[in-house]
């Protein structure tokens, strides 16, 4: 039994190291267990998915795409380990991590390793700090907030906003953001109310948001609790509008708060309910090949491997140290790339520019009710 | 075996321990060398959890709160200019006196009861770091946390950093040595196995449960000081109540009241998954496994199975050496 254990831990070790032939090899390293699990398993699926297509068809440029995936536990300390890891075997990009702490310890060793990471972090300050090799594929809150801002002091009219979020690193960043936003419109925040991630009884915030007798409220927490929040504040009858981001009108939370979902607004920059045919038939291959829907991860880390082939091609060689010359100031769209969805452009700072969506809750369906363009137009 | 013998090769085992802690790394990449003064600064936190909980019996969640608050420290302090040594000398007396004032509630309550205090204060802790946006960054933690300078020499190579954190675990460990053949050692098992019996023989208990707490706290902070130059970035979430539970694991893994457990409990806590990342999805399912069935099958962790091999063998041994004596004994 010994002898059989060991034997097979040596070949399923050899397998891994067996040498590969003109492969592209890119590393991710993901939140695939801690709280953050559902972010990371998202982003891999994502990622897994868009690898498969790629190499279905042959590769790119010829090359097929090695993708290897690490657990950073949701703990900025392991990630930092998996990531001095994943680069110490040389990748073409790195891929991730999710968590904006995550992100912030390990992007250092990317830059002086010259190797480009795109990644899935969202607080504002990533991409603010200089580091030529670091790229989004989300809105970060610097884009989101101020579209939020500008919906609930002119269309909504709001003078006042009860602020709800999470108190995560995501949930405070946006918090800090919108807050920032808001002063600048004259729209005051009455209410200003921290909640834990994994929170289940959401009745003394929505008590206080009753007292506080906002003309709107924004809310910026995780899905679940996204869902949780929506109900109570339901069953307590407030009538201010609710307004949030991706997570708080997302296909998740619509199962999870089923009616009480009706009427939220928010803004949504990637969202698998996007009234675009592309993002459509990729909800039904992710669906179909592991029988959930997605939330924004998913489609963040499919989106990831098709700009690194959008690159690539550009280039027309695999070049790590050119990539991130190459991706800053790149647009690319999907006449040229279909896998890239929704036409998008990538900044100095590797922040990314593209179209977003106000839509709302009706029938238990995201309806899409105005669509933002890109900034840059 | 005479004892001299088996002292000869227990000296010879540790030296071969020492030759390997210093010569492999050097044939290891930047990762490898991450991973191993990972397991230095974990042992030096689990080692002063073995004083509180192996040798003085007192059941604390809380160390990773005081590795938390090392941490902050360092990072604090050092981010600030000041050199290390300041960081060290703040973080230890800051555990010792938070350690001393926990060990308060270890007077009155016992075991599972003194566990959900340490707890409480455990999450207390994760809250300060979070919610004190002035003093710690709060959630979005504290950036570029430098590595130290010793005497002019920069340690911030990976290989220099794990030679510093190799010291600072060989300190430590030599202090932990002498403190448990000390008489404060003694007082310390006689509270764990007796306290009422060591309180009428004159040791003062309320006095030894109070400096168990101190100084195993203490080791959380000199830990937590070596932690953020490590990871260059400290934020709340390393230090929330899993690692508390993590460390208590390392010394229960490794062998709870061995001098040797915390440095085998965290080899396992820190290496084991990082050796199982083969199996990839599974590899918290298979680390989980071994511990659980570790511990099935030898409670008193991995030492714990070496000491009843050893305690057969001299049981065997001595019955060998009574019947060899016995027909001379008999006429």
């Amino acid at each position: 039994m010994n002898r059989l254990t060991i034997a097979t831990a040596m070949a399923v070790a050899l397998g891994m190291s067996a040498p590969t032939m003109a492969q592209i090899k890119l590393a991710d390293v993901a939140e695939l267990s801690g709280p953050g699990a559902t972010v990371g398993t998202n982003w891999k699926n994502g990622i897994d998915l868009a690898v498969a297509e790629i190499n279905e068809k042959g590769g790119i440029l010829g090359q097929k795409i090695e993708v290897t995936h690490a657990d950073s536990q949701s703990n900025p300390g392991i990630a930092r380990a998996q990531v001095q890891k994943a680069l110490d075997g040389n990748p073409y990009v790195l891929l991730g991590p999710g968590y904006s702490g995550s992100v912030k310890v390990t992007a250092s060793l990317a830059q002086q390793a010259e190797i480009a990471q795109i990644m899935g972090g969202e607080a504002a300050e990533l991409t603010q700090a200089g580091n030529p090799y670091l790229f989004r594929t989300s809105f970060g809150q610097q884009s989101s907030m101020p579209k939020v801002a500008r919906y609930i002091a002119e269309e909504v009219k709001a003078k006042s906003v009860a602020v709800v979020w999470v108190n995560n690193d995501f949930g405070k960043g946006g918090r800090d953001m919108i807050t920032k936003e808001l002063a600048k419109r004259n729209v005051k925040v009455v209410a200003d109310l921290s909640t834990e991630a994994g929170q289940a009884d959401f009745a003394a915030d929505a008590v206080k948001v009753k007292n506080a007798n906002p003309d709107a409220v924004f809310i910026y927490l995780n899905e679940e609790e996204s869902a949780r929040a929506l109900k109570e504040f339901r069953r307590q009858n407030i009538q201010a509008p609710l307004i949030g981001e991706t997570t708080l009108i997302g296909q998740k939370v619509i199962e999870l708060a089923g009616d009480a979902a009706n009427g939220a607004k928010g803004h949504v920059g990637l969202t698998t309910d996007a009234p675009v045919p592309a993002v459509a038939a990729f909800r039904d291959r992710f669906a179909k090949k592991y029988n959930y829907v997605p939330d924004h991860n998913g489609i963040k880390g499919y989106l990831s491997i098709y700009v690194i082939k959008a690159v690539t091609e550009k280039m027309g060689k695999v070049d790590p140290k050119g990539f991130a010359k190459t991706l800053h100031g790149m647009t690319i769209k999907p006449e040229q790339e279909p896998g890239i969805l929704m036409e998008v452009t990538y900044d100095a700072n590797g922040d990314i520019d593209r179209q977003s969506f106000m839509a709302e809750v009706v029938g238990g369906k995201q309806v899409v009710k105005e669509i933002l363009p890109k900034m840059g137009n | 075996m005479t004892g001299r013998t088996k002292t000869m090769l227990a000296a010879l085992a540790l030296a071969a321990g020492i030759a390997a802690l210093v010569l492999v790394p050097l044939l290891l990449n930047r990762y490898g060398l991450y991973i191993l003064s990972m397991w230095a600064i974990m042992s030096i936190a689990a080692i002063g959890l073995n004083l509180t909980l192996g040798y003085a019996g007192q059941v604390s969640l809380a160390q990773g709160a005081f590795v938390g608050i090392g941490a902050y420290a360092a990072a604090i302090i050092t981010t600030q200019g000041w050199p290390l040594v300041a960081a060290l000398v703040v973080a230890v007396a800051l555990c010792f006196v938070i350690g001393w004032l926990l060990g308060y509630p270890a007077l009155r309550v016992q075991h599972h009861y003194l566990a959900f205090v340490t707890l409480a204060f455990s999450t207390l802790a994760y809250l300060v770091f979070r919610n004190e946006e002035w003093l710690t960054k709060g959630i979005y933690g504290i950036t570029g946390v430098p590595r130290p300078t010793l005497f002019g020499w920069p340690l911030a190579a990976p290989l220099r950093f794990y030679y510093f954190c190799l010291a600072a675990l060989g300190i430590v460990f030599a202090g932990a040595w002498w403190l448990v053949r000390s008489p404060w050692g003694r007082a310390f098992m006689a509270l764990r196995e007796n306290p009422m019996r060591a309180m009428s023989l004159g040791v003062d208990t309320r006095r030894y449960t109070l400096m168990a707490f101190a100084i195993g706290s203490s080791l959380g902070g000199v830990a937590g000081v070596l932690y953020a130059p490590l990871v260059e970035f400290i934020d709340p979430t390393p230090f929330t109540l899993g690692l508390s539970l993590n460390l208590l694991m390392m010394v229960i893994v490794g062998g709870s009241g061995f001098l040797f457990g915390p440095l085998l409990g965290a080899l396992i806590s820190v290496l084991l998954p990082e050796w199982l990342r083969f199996s990839e999805g599974l590899y918290l399912i298979v680390y989980a496994l071994f511990v659980m069935i570790l511990l099935a099958w030898s409670p008193t962790g991995i030492l714990g199975i070496v000491d009843r091999y050893l305690a057969r063998r001299r049981a065997r041994a001595a019955s060998a050496a009574r019947s060899a004596a016995m027909p001379e004994a008999l006429p």
